[in-house]
């Protein structure tokens, strides 16, 4: 995983399915296009529904990994 | 609010064929890996509960909102979650899973075999697996043949009937799901009993099994256990004859097929093994002895009309002409490498757990255990 630039970021340790999902849906609604959302979760649930919910929706994971414990999103915003 | 349900609810359900819909909201991947399955067919559909997070309208309709909708999911969140959204949409009939997929995986149906009237025979059916343990009970003793890993169920089971379990057996090392075996046998008190074929060089501490041997109850009254050693699926494979009347045949022989030789990795020589092992040792058993397997993978095919898992020999010898008229050791082993495929990779992983090499916690032995069983050596009888 390489450091990415990001525009907001959002912390979901702690919370299980679906929270994760549901509140980045709601913080990347309030975002422009193209920008860039970093989500960090510690449920593993979210390693396979993060980029599942993205590709979905048109939202693009630009790049994703472990660091200490925690799972962390690039989220860039699509349509 | 959206009731929950067990999952033992679900398994009746399933068997008295009720008219639900079931909505597995896993995503697609988890779906295709590990669904809900059961005795009949059920109508089941896979929509992600994020797709109700985007759209929940659009993700709804393709359900009725008249049918009663049985929701799935992981750990029980998103079902829960998913619920809600119906019900707030005008669904009149909908509940989620409680504690997910998993108390699926781990549920045990106790279903009691017909057997003479001095002692009990109980079938321990995994639905979530497609395995089978067993429960034998004499006066206040009960054994244990093959337990999975929620072991609080046996427990529980003897506990319920004043009864002492003082046996645990294990037919041999498994490889597609994490054995209670020693766990059991340590809260218990009791003996864990296992052939050291698979189990030399272990840390868990086991009575090695002597072919031939008969164990009896601590009473010495009741139903004797002919220990028959039978090598092939695992060099260590045993299986138990009770009473004349029942083998416990664990991953040597089912009800269709026969357990895959296989998975250690040394497909020749455990094949040629299994070769001998069914001619010399399992079909020299009487045709009356009732198979109780450790497996199965078709229900229709498999169990009774009272949904037991288990057949006659002679039966189950005919369903399987395929494999037990074969006559020459080379065709034998032909015909296992032609039906092999590729073993899950976890499986290796829960093997080192059941020999005691490592000890994974308890959330990843939940993700490691969950799964449908791949141990027979073909998939359908010609």
């Amino acid at each position: 995983m390489t450091q990415q630039t990001y525009d907001d970021e959002l912390d979901c340790s702690g919370m299980n399915c679906p929270l994760p999902v549901l509140k980045t849906k709601m913080k990347i609604d309030e975002m422009t296009k193209g920008a860039v959302l970093l989500v960090s979760t510690t449920d593993p649930g979210s390693c396979k529904d993060m980029p599942a919910w993205a590709s979905r929706v048109g939202h693009k994971i630009v790049d994703s990994g472990e660091v200490d414990g925690r799972f962390l999103f690039y989220v860039q915003k699509g349509e | 609010m959206a009731q929950s349900y067990s999952a033992a609810e679900l398994y009746e359900w399933i068997e008295n064929g009720a008219s639900h819909i079931y909505l597995d909201v896993r995503n697609e991947e988890d779906h295709s890996r590990f669904a809900v399955e059961g005795p009949h067919n059920i109508e089941m559909r896979n929509i992600p509960y994020f797709d109700f997070i985007e759209a929940p309208e659009q993700a709804s309709s393709h359900l009725d909102p008249e049918s009663s909708v049985r929701v799935i999911c992981a750990k029980e969140g998103s079902a829960q979650f998913v619920a809600e959204v119906l019900e707030s949409l005008g669904f009149i009939d909908v509940s989620w899973l409680e504690k997910g997929i998993i108390s699926w995986g781990n549920l045990l149906i106790p279903k009691r075999i017909p057997s003479p009237d001095n002692y009990q025979l109980w079938q321990f059916n995994r639905p979530g697996k497609a395995s089978c343990s067993y429960g034998l009970i004499h006066a206040d003793e009960m054994m244990v043949f093959d337990p999975s890993r929620n072991i609080g169920f046996y427990s529980d089971f003897a506990t319920q009937r004043d009864l002492t379990i003082t046996h645990v057996f294990d037919t041999h090392l498994q490889a597609d799901y994490i054995s209670g075996g020693p766990n059991l046998a340590k809260i218990s008190q009791a003996e864990y009993i296992v052939h050291e074929g698979d189990f030399s060089g272990s840390d868990i501490e086991f009575r090695p099994i002597v072919d031939g041997e008969r164990i009896q109850f601590n009473n010495s009254s009741g139903p004797d256990i002919l220990c028959t050693h039978s090598p092939g699926h695992t060099p260590g494979s045993t299986t138990f004859v009770i009473d004349e009347r029942f083998m416990i045949s664990g991953d040597t022989v089912f009800i269709v097929s026969v357990g895959r030789p296989d998975l250690g990795r040394k497909v020749v020589e455990w094949a040629k093994e299994l070769y001998r092992t069914l001619k010399t040792r399992i079909c020299t058993l009487p045709e009356n002895l009732i198979v109780l397997p450790g497996h199965y993978t078709d229900w229709d095919l498999e169990s009774t009309d009272d949904y037991l898992i288990l057949n006659d020999f002679g039966t189950v010898k005919r369903m399987n002409e395929d494999i037990y008229e074969i006559d020459d050791e080379d065709q034998f082993v032909e015909y296992i490498i032609e039906n092999m495929r590729e073993q899950p990779e976890v499986y290796d992983e829960i093997r080192k757990v059941n020999a005691g090499f490592i000890d994974p916690d308890e959330d990843e032995q939940d993700i490691m255990d969950l799964g449908k069983n791949e141990c027979a050596a073909s998939h359908m009888v010609s």
